[in-house]
């Protein structure tokens, strides 16, 4: 009878345990590639962008982060660039070389962030990140794991308002396309159309 | 003679008769006379149920942030019966989890303009006492009873846009009221089923959500009792 006994208990602690071992699914696993991308946009809302005609973009894109900071010229950034050339001209825009002064000018950089983070297992991976990552009095396992994040950054600098004596120019639209497949060739026209297409703001040609 | 010895025989008979016939009715007014009462009427004794639950938003959850039901939501309890006392109690651990995905829109904030898919996900894993006041006795077949819980929530509220997620993760106050019912699957047996619906809310303030998460459970469970 006293063995039964422990039985039950054990048959309940164990039910207890399983429930709570139980790990959380994850929400965003059926996402698509472009799904999974987020088009930020932002502005000088003082600005009145029918006072710009002229543009230029940079000719390569810069990289930086903590893994390192120089230029590149991918198939891809070629795609890129040529695509902001094609929707600043739809939008209106004249294209001119960067010795012709521009009125605005389109810098594109890519930001390279790798970093490591930790996480416990099983039941750790949701207690522990409670907790600040700082392990239950029952065994669990931790891993760490490279965290890559990486996304574009587009900004619209104001030549045309330039502060010659400061040397200074105003960012008056920027832009940061975040998420995953941000180097996708297939996707690089989709998301360079959205973040214009969600900037109606900066067509002169109406 | 004769007639006087038979009449001797029918009167016996007739005795014996009624007397027989006494005995039956009274042991078929008496069935229990000589059985004792089950342990689970004359002892403390515990049960373990495991639930499984339908979740409804309410309020400002379903208004403002997830309007979607929830079906993969679970619960285990133990509970200890008292045999002479209406009141039972426990403690329930459990899991509810809401999730809303509203395809790619425009999201206007105070700087920046996003577009992105939105998935809308809150987890909450009640760990919480309960207090039963039980409406029949330990044994009957089918026991209603009406439930208060009291205790923690750990609220893990998660809001996607596209890959990049915004976590809110905390301990908070959470309590619950119902009713439900127990239904034995025979007198005296150990399992039995278990439906119950309970109104429950996790008191916190965070994103989309100003007066916690308030949802309506439905559920259904088999419990299992010892002594």
């Amino acid at each position: 009878m006293k063995n039964k006994r422990y039985f039950n208990w054990l048959l309940a602690a164990g039910s207890i345990i399983a429930l709570a071992s139980c790990s959380a699914n994850d929400p965003i696993s059926d996402l698509s590639l472009e799904e999974t991308q987020v088009y930020m946009t932002d502005r000088d809302k003082t600005v009145d962008f029918k006072n710009y005609k002229t543009f230029s973009v940079v000719d390569s894109v810069l990289i930086y982060g903590n893994q390192g900071t120089g230029t590149e010229l991918t198939e891809g950034d070629v795609m890129l660039l040529n695509r902001i050339v094609r929707n600043m001209e739809n939008m209106g825009y004249q294209y001119v070389s960067a010795d012709q002064k521009p009125d605005v000018g389109i810098n594109v950089a890519q930001v390279n962030n790798a970093y490591v983070n930790v996480i416990s297992q099983p039941i750790g991976s949701y207690w522990g990140s409670y907790w600040g990552g700082w392990g239950m009095g029952y065994p669990s396992y931790y891993s760490y794991y490279t965290v890559n994040e990486s996304y574009w950054v587009l900004e619209m600098l104001d030549f045309k308002n330039a502060n010659p004596i400061e040397k200074e120019v105003d960012v008056i639209w920027r832009s940061q396309i975040r998420g995953e497949g941000i180097n996708d060739k297939t996707l690089i026209p989709v998301m360079i159309d959205k973040i214009f297409e969600q900037s109606g703001y900066l067509k002169i040609n109406q | 003679m004769k007639f006087s010895h038979l009449m001797k025989r029918l009167l016996s008979l007739i005795f014996i008769l009624s007397i027989a016939q006494t005995i039956t009715a009274f042991a078929q007014e008496n069935p229990q006379l000589y059985k004792l009462q089950s342990p689970f009427e004359r002892y403390r004794h515990n049960s373990i149920t495991l639930r499984g639950l339908g979740a409804l938003p309410l309020g400002g959850l379903s208004d403002d942030y997830i309007d979607k039901s929830s079906l993969k939501n679970y619960s285990v309890a133990l509970e200890w019966l008292f045999p002479n006392a209406p009141v039972s109690a426990g403690i329930e651990v459990g899991k509810t989890y809401f999730e809303k995905r509203l395809p790619r829109q425009l999201y206007n904030g105070a700087e920046w303009d996003i577009s992105a898919v939105q998935t809308r996900t809150l987890t909450l894993t009640p760990i919480q006492g309960f207090v039963n006041y039980n409406l029949s006795g330990v044994n009957a077949i089918v026991q209603p009873y009406v439930q208060a819980s009291l205790g923690i929530n750990v609220v893990n509220y998660v809001l996607y846009l596209g890959s990049l997620g915004d976590q809110y993760q905390k301990l908070r106050f959470g309590y619950g009221v119902g009713a439900g019912s127990r239904f034995l699957f025979k007198r005296d047996g150990k399992f039995g089923a278990d439906v119950r619906v309970r109104y429950n809310n996790a008191t916190f303030e965070y994103g989309y959500l100003e007066k916690g998460a308030p949802h309506v459970t439905a559920s259904f469970g088999l419990f299992y009792r010892w002594w």
